[in-house]
């Protein structure tokens, strides 16, 4: 059963990394024209620290073989994950028309499609766990569910992030602004992207891989804003202070 | 062409000399009179129909200096009568420009908003 305690560390690693990146996001200089957007992101990596929290726990019950427990944990990650499209759409949404309004009106659109998801959830039978030697996994026995979660909380969230990442890359921008945009686009992506093949996968091994990839994804998104030393050289995207100022300082 | 937006243009020339372009693109005086002579393309401009949009950022002294000095001299624009003008190919092309530049302005704003508002 240790393919359970790698998955368990994973689990561990991306919520301790999630929970870093948010640190480090509060500790950002701000402005006020970025002041919501850079609480919606800082809100998005919670969400997913707080889910992976619980999912971690889940699959260490299931370790030691607490079905009961493991049920619960769930249940319990379910509510942020179906509530992890509001605070992006809200960042997208404000990022391309700066209208707040307009952002909370599609924010709370999204939420609605949570509160529908997770009330088909909770309703319907949930059949498992079947617990393997990788994973522990949970059917849900409601196509409407499985629906609302595909199209509304992961499809359209997922096009609005290539369609700004698309809206970035066709202009010319500095190197810098480029780098740090794209890669924390990229990372959201694949982090989006990985935690809707973990919820659907049917296959233990496909749980854990689409966990490493999302742990890939928190990493590149610190990157992102922490690019080391040798990158910044390799890239060309190293911030260059004024040398007489230092001097003078 | 459309309407003139006379406060939009002055915001993309008040950009295009924080860019160090002070003539041309960013000279408001000669955005505004080459524009509105391309507005009546094949008609002749009235020295009116200018000052009903330079009024509002130039004297009238100083517009009709920029027309004799600039466009009549190099070619922009011909005097058919008295205060009476039309707008040539050549300045044809430099309206072209001018109107590529406003689009390159709002393009510009648009992008740096959207990079203003990420963290």
């Amino acid at each position: 059963m240790s393919g359970l305690l790698l998955n368990a560390a994973a689990c561990a690693a991306i919520a301790m990394s999630a929970f870093a990146f948010v640190w480090t996001l509060h500790k950002q200089e701000y402005k006020d024209t970025n002041l919501p957007s850079l609480w919606a992101l800082i809100l998005f990596w919670a969400t997913i620290a707080l889910a992976f929290l619980f999912v971690c726990v889940r699959v260490i019950a299931a370790f030691y073989g607490y079905t009961g427990v493991d049920r619960i944990c769930y249940y319990l990650a379910s509510i942020p994950l179906a509530f992890l499209p509001v605070s992006l759409v809200f960042f997208i949404v404000y990022v391309v028309t700066g209208d707040k309004r307009a952002s909370l009106a599609m924010s709370l659109i999204f939420s609605a499609f949570g509160i529908v998801y997770l009330w088909f959830l909770f309703t319907s039978e949930i059949a498992g766990p079947e617990v393997t030697y990788w994973a522990t996994i949970f059917s849900i026995d409601s196509d409407a569910a499985i629906t609302v979660y595909l199209s509304g909380l992961f499809i359209v969230p997922t096009a609005m992030v290539i369609a700004l990442l698309g809206i970035i890359l066709a202009r010319k921008i500095s190197k810098r602004h480029r780098y740090r945009i794209a890669l924390t686009l990229v990372a959201i992506s694949i982090v989006f992207d990985f935690i809707l093949v973990d919820a659907i996968a049917i296959w233990d091994v496909m749980q854990v891989v689409s966990r490493i990839f999302i742990l890939i994804g928190v990493v590149l998104a610190f990157l992102a804003y922490h690019p080391p030393d040798t990158l910044q050289d390799r890239l060309g995207i190293r911030e260059i202070h004024d040398e007489i100022e230092v001097i003078d300082g | 062409m459309g309407e003139i937006d006379v406060s939009l243009e002055q915001e993309a020339a008040a950009y295009f000399r924080s860019l160090g372009i002070n003539q041309g693109p960013g000279d408001i005086q000669y955005r505004l009179i080459i524009l509105a002579l391309a507005s009546n393309e094949g008609r002749v401009t009235l020295f009116s129909d200018i000052r009903a949009y330079t009024d509002q950022v130039a004297d009238r002294g100083s517009v009709a200096s920029k027309l004799k000095t600039v466009f009549l001299l190099e070619g922009l624009a011909k005097r058919v009568q008295r205060g009476g003008y039309v707008i040539t190919d050549k300045g044809l092309a430099a309206a072209r420009f001018i109107e590529k530049s406003t689009k390159f302005y709002k393009k510009y704003m648009q992008i740096d908003a959207i990079i203003e508002r990420i963290p």
